[in-house]
């Protein structure tokens, strides 16, 4: 059957639930914590929450996409609700893939 | 419909909102509706120095669009309740 | 002016001919033909991810796996999964034959 082997989007962030989750948000800002509950707006609740912001400072005759100075504040909160049209992008955090864990979400659905 | 269930037993808490506009208003509060609007009472903004039009303010109805976040009290949110009612939820939406 | 009718204009006009197969589809099949092969997709910040496409709903959010972030050319981030929500989408663009 079709419908079977058709999934969502959403169920990759279902997958992330109860776990530490890595959010890109508009006006370079970025967030980890563990993923507690989102919605289809992706509205999120989260916890444990770091958020970075970079204040970049492009300097006049700099390369084209070369900032000389990225700043970069750093705060934590406790619980945090997220406001879904500021999201980008929602990823589980791991930075360095082994190549043993690639392809889980498609392992994970026999894809 | 989930969040503004979360929401809804948050009353009478305080919490913190964050604009988009970076003002940060922390407050009682005091109801939701379905947009996430928010109404805030006992308000004090964050940065007051930066935002002096601000201090005469008791409180507030903020749209729910102009949110960035909500800092809630942690202490009054079951995670483990959140996480099975939004598998609950999204398994209902994949159903429609 | 003229009161007689101008003559009609010939009716032997060819059709256009059909485009090559490769183009033809709407753009639900191109999508649908997309769906596990690698993709660009370009954000309207101008930021590209490429990776291979898991699934896509129909806002245009979209499951990437193996996904390389590209800022101006430059990878700036590497992720196994990406959930991308679909409003930042400007578009997606197959990078293999589909």
């Amino acid at each position: 059957m079709e419908s079977s082997s058709i999934q969502e989007p959403f169920d990759l962030i279902r997958l992330s639930l109860s776990e530490r989750v890595f959010v890109k948000l508009r006006g370079d800002r970025e967030l980890t914590g563990i993923l507690h509950a989102y919605d289809g707006h992706m509205n999120l609740i989260m916890s444990d929450v770091e958020e970075t912001i970079m204040i970049v400072d492009v300097v006049d005759g700099a390369p084209a996409g070369q900032p000389a100075t990225v700043n970069v504040a750093k705060r934590k909160m406790d619980m945090l609700f997220v406001r879904g049209d500021g999201v980008i992008l929602v990823s589980p955090p791991v930075t360095n893939i082994e190549p043993d864990c690639q392809y889980t979400f498609r392992q994970m659905y026999c894809l | 419909m989930l969040i503004f269930s979360v929401f809804k037993t948050l009353t009478d808490q305080q919490v913190t909102v964050e604009l988009k506009n970076d003002l940060s208003i922390t407050g009682v509060l005091k109801s939701v509706d379905q947009f996430l609007n928010i109404r805030l009472d006992n308000i004090k903004v964050l940065d007051e120095a930066r935002h002096p039009h601000m201090m005469a303010v008791k409180n507030c109805f903020i749209r729910g669009s102009v949110v960035r976040y909500v800092q809630l009290p942690s202490e009054h949110v079951d995670t483990q309740l959140l996480e099975d009612a939004t598998r609950r939820e999204s398994l209902a939406a994949v159903k429609r | 002016m003229d009161d007689t009718t101008p003559p009609p204009p010939p009716e032997e006009q060819t059709p256009p001919p059909p485009p090559p197969a490769s183009h033809t589809g709407s753009p639900t099949d191109f999508l649908k033909g997309v769906v596990g092969k690698r993709v660009i997709v370009r954000l309207t910040s101008g930021v590209d991810y490429r990776g291979v496409l898991s699934c896509l709903d129909g806002y245009m959010n979209i499951a990437l796996e193996q996904t390389e972030e590209h800022v101006n050319g430059v990878v700036t981030n590497r992720y196994g999964d990406a959930f991308i929500r679909g409003n930042n989408v400007l578009y997606i663009s197959a990078a293999e034959t589909i």
